[in-house]
């Protein structure tokens, strides 16, 4: 394994954002919304641009009869997207290997 | 002097309960009970032997956590120390106890 | 209840004192939500902003994924604890 002092060099939380500039990230947002993307460009709110984004929305209903819960997850392709930082939940950057 | 009540800060009614046990409402369906260590002006908590009380979508969890960063963010109420302790029993003496939140109409 | 008593700085522990004692230690981070995220933390700043190192999270006490790294954006922290927490069942 040959990871470096540098690499994880993470002195403050956006570090770990600035690291993974022209990488693809997984952001999980509010209203069960995920996107998957290559980050190419991010501000201190978290405001980001994402390219070749794969978008997953997850819903639940309650089926009318059984009310059993049914989950769906719809996804969609989306060739560049501005996101608004406030609903970012959480960022994780790709798995580091050596 | 701050001896007035009628002067007293809500910051420096706070700072009275370091060291003792407080009783904190949150806005949604959760409640928490600890000992304060500190706080901040963002009223941001540092509490001690917590527990932690909450309605969640499969009934009541408690969860008893050492030591805990609160975020002031959500704080809703923080009753008084009379409030907290019932004559010679505690509060926290009560995992069956009613919950504001169960006050509240619901949809469990 | 006396309410003039001397309270020294050895007891009182500020949010910036305990920010500072939990570096690379084993967290749990409570969001709003309610999903818990487990790991160790590497760092977080004002905002409580943080970044965790092999996180998990866990909804309603299930584990539900796994994250290298993870950051977690403040606004959605409701705590940050440093126990492995125990759970007693209410229900």
């Amino acid at each position: 394994m040959g990871s470096t002092e540098e690499e994880s060099a993470v002195k403050e939380p956006l570090d770990l954002i600035r690291l993974s500039l022209d990488e693809r990230i997984y952001v999980k947002l509010r209203h069960d919304r995920e996107l998957r993307g290559k980050l190419h460009a991010y501000d201190q709110h978290l405001n980001m641009i994402l390219g070749d984004v794969e978008e997953t929305i997850t819903t639940v209903e309650i089926d009318d009869e059984t009310y059993e819960e049914i989950v769906r997850t719809t996804k969609r392709m989306v060739p560049f997207l501005f996101v608004r930082g406030d609903g970012v939940i959480l960022v994780s950057p790709p798995l580091r290997t050596a | 002097m701050a001896n007035n009540p009628s002067q007293l800060l809500p910051s420096e009614l706070i700072d009275r309960c370091i060291g003792s046990k407080i009783w904190v409402i949150m806005k949604g369906d959760k409640e928490l009970v600890g000992t304060l260590r500190g706080f901040d002006v963002y009223v941001n908590m540092v509490l001690e032997d917590v527990t932690e009380y909450e309605i969640t979508s499969e009934g009541r969890r408690i969860t008893k956590l050492d030591q805990i960063l609160l975020n002031g963010n959500n704080i809703a109420i923080i009753p008084s120390e009379e409030a907290t302790s019932f004559g010679s029993f505690q509060i926290t003496d009560f995992p069956e106890r009613l919950l504001i939140a169960d006050l509240r109409p619901s949809l469990f | 209840m006396s309410g003039t008593g001397e309270r020294g700085s050895a007891t009182t522990k500020t949010p910036a004192d305990f920010l500072k004692s939990i570096r690379g230690r084993p967290v749990v981070v409570k969001l709003n939500s309610g999903v818990d995220y487990r790991g160790i933390l590497a760092c977080l700043d004002g905002y409580m902003n943080i970044a965790m190192e092999q996180t998990e999270e866990y909804v309603n006490g299930q584990l539900k994924n796994k994250y290298g790294d993870a950051f977690i954006r403040g606004n959605n922290v409701l705590y940050i604890s440093t126990s492995k927490r125990t759970l007693a069942d209410g229900a």
